[in-house]
């Protein structure tokens, strides 16, 4: 057998977004991969500080589609604790039903390219109509199927009346049998087991020398998660079950996303039952924004989020920096294609749900 | 055999999608489509300029009046203007049909003048814009609000002042 090298993207390796890999391979078997970032980098870190804070809430939404809530969740978090400002419990129950409807919506979406990639089209198809009733809720009641513009500094910019609290646990009922039979066939189903167990393995203690967080760090075993460990919004108040699996493979990152959508309805019913009345947002008039600096993270879907801010006398912030999920996790992408067939790249390279326009902004 | 079972289902149900554009597309009451502005209620505050996160809305002052003016194909469609907007003079519709010729470009704009009048009480050119709500207990009621309209800045506080703040 001889080694020859082969590049895999920039387009389509996965997910439709750009990211180079040069795989080095002895026959059919990876020995070496080197990863290319960059193709996607649109300079948002500058431009945020040529906006206003307030605008700054929808250019970090834009960053990334699919954790569109939780950029603008952890930068009004940040600006909030510059300004001293206290989220009304009313809007901090919003923020997590917000959070959560995204949670499960990308997730199922991660979930369905996987099968999609193990070559199970209709099962894509079925998990991608599933997801549409979450898109429809997101549509119904923020305006949107992926901005949802849910934040603002110092509280939300929706509500929900009786109405659409009926609307939204009606679509919840419809939904949970639909995801529990799509974790039944994830878990029974032979093609996607043989594609997907024991593939792509990273072990406990590679899971900690990488840093890896979120789905990827829980299905090695790692019991991290935001909402538990330093809760915001209103999990401090919520049940939240953190997932863990050990065996560390594509089928158990997928597992862990499975589990993690059905909680995430059980979570929005929870908010439901208890949602205070009240205000949405802290003041009605544009707050002033003193200088000082802040850190907040929040739990994307993909993991924990960070995100610094400095505020000067301007009112456009000196400096904003954040640091997304999928930077440690596709760190951890060399481990888990080492030695695999080259057939297994785009299942493995799915499987830590990479998000590359968060990551290259 | 869980797929076969979903593959019939899915048979009898019949397809998901929507037949658009050979039939109308559902569309919910909240979604954040095509500006809508509505000069009687703007207070010429320039709230929505300073959010507007893609720069759609712009004010100028023109010899008429201040002109406010919304490009449909540089908006982001995120609905912070109507947010901040405390009358509900700006406001997104659930209008997303705007698809469009090039040649029609330029028409894809809301272009409104607010208009200079002369103040009723004392004269002053003065801006006709609807007074701001904030603070104001009881809220205007709609001859009020006709009534400050003409007025300048300073004799607007004034008959403020004259109503009195009932608590």
């Amino acid at each position: 057998m001889s080694n020859f090298t082969i590049p895999v993207g920039p387009l389509h390796v996965a997910l439709e977004e750009p990211m180079y890999f040069r795989i080095d391979v002895q026959g059919e078997t990876v020995e070496h991969v080197n990863i290319t970032a960059g193709h996607v980098h649109r300079g948002v870190e500058y431009l945020i500080t040529k906006r206003n804070v307030f605008q700054n809430v929808v250019l970090t939404e834009r960053i990334c589609s699919l954790c569109s809530n939780s950029h603008p969740q952890a930068y009004s978090m940040a600006i909030e604790q510059i300004a001293g400002i206290k989220v009304p419990p009313r809007a901090e129950y919003l923020r997590a039903i917000a959070d959560e409807i995204k949670r499960v919506a990308s997730h199922l979406f991660n979930v369905g390219i996987l099968a999609h990639l193990v070559g199970f089209e209709s099962m894509f198809m079925h998990v991608m109509e599933v997801r549409e009733r979450m898109q429809d809720i997101k549509e119904t009641i923020f305006g949107n199927r992926m901005d949802i513009g849910a934040n603002t500094i110092g509280g939300v910019r929706y509500d929900i009346d009786p109405a659409s609290i009926g609307y939204l646990r009606e679509q919840l009922d419809a939904l949970l049998p639909d995801v529990e039979e799509i974790i039944k066939i994830y878990n029974t189903d032979a093609s996607i087991l043989r594609r997907t167990k024991g593939i792509g393995v990273l072990s406990y203690d590679e899971a900690i020398d990488c840093g890896v967080i979120g789905p990827v760090a829980r299905a090695a075993g790692v019991n991290y998660d935001v909402r538990v460990k330093a809760p915001y919004a209103a999990y401090d108040r919520l049940e939240v079950p953190v997932h863990t699996l050990k065996d560390g493979d594509v089928w158990s990152r997928a597992m862990i996303r499975l589990m993690e959508a059905r909680t995430a309805i059980d979570l929005i019913r929870q908010c439901l039952d208890t949602l205070p009345g009240g205000p949405t947002v802290a003041t009605e008039e544009r707050p002033a924004i003193p200088p000082g600096e802040a850190i907040a993270k929040c739990e994307a879907p993909r993991g924990e989020l960070i995100y610094y801010v400095r505020m000067t006398d301007s009112p456009k912030p000196e400096r904003v920096k954040w640091r997304v999920p999928s930077f440690p996790n596709w760190d951890a992408l060399g481990i888990m294609l080492k030695k695999a067939k080259v057939s297994d790249i785009a299942i493995i390279v799915n499987s830590i749900d990479p998000c590359i326009s968060c990551t290259e902004r | 055999m869980n797929t076969l079972k979903i593959l019939l289902r899915n048979l009898v149900r019949g397809p998901s999608t929507v037949p658009f554009p050979f039939a109308p597309a559902w569309t919910p009451e909240r979604m954040r489509g095509r500006i809508e502005f509505k000069l009687s209620s703007c207070t010429g505050c320039r709230a929505c300029e300073q959010v507007c996160a893609p720069g759609a809305i712009r004010f100028d002052k023109t010899p008429e009046g201040l002109r406010f003016m919304m490009w449909h194909n540089t908006c982001v469609f995120c609905g912070l203007c109507e947010f901040y907007c405390p009358t509900d003079a700006i406001r997104n519709g659930n209008d997303w049909h705007m698809a469009h010729a090039v040649g029609e470009k330029y028409g894809m704009a809301i272009r409104e003048t607010i208009p200079y009048v002369a103040c009723t009480a004392c004269g002053m050119k003065a801006l006709a814009s609807a007074p701001n709500p904030a603070g104001v207990k009881p809220p205007f009621t709609p001859e009020e609000i006709e009534q400050q309209r003409n007025l300048c800045p300073a004799c607007r506080k004034k008959a403020l002042a004259e109503r009195g703040v009932q608590p």
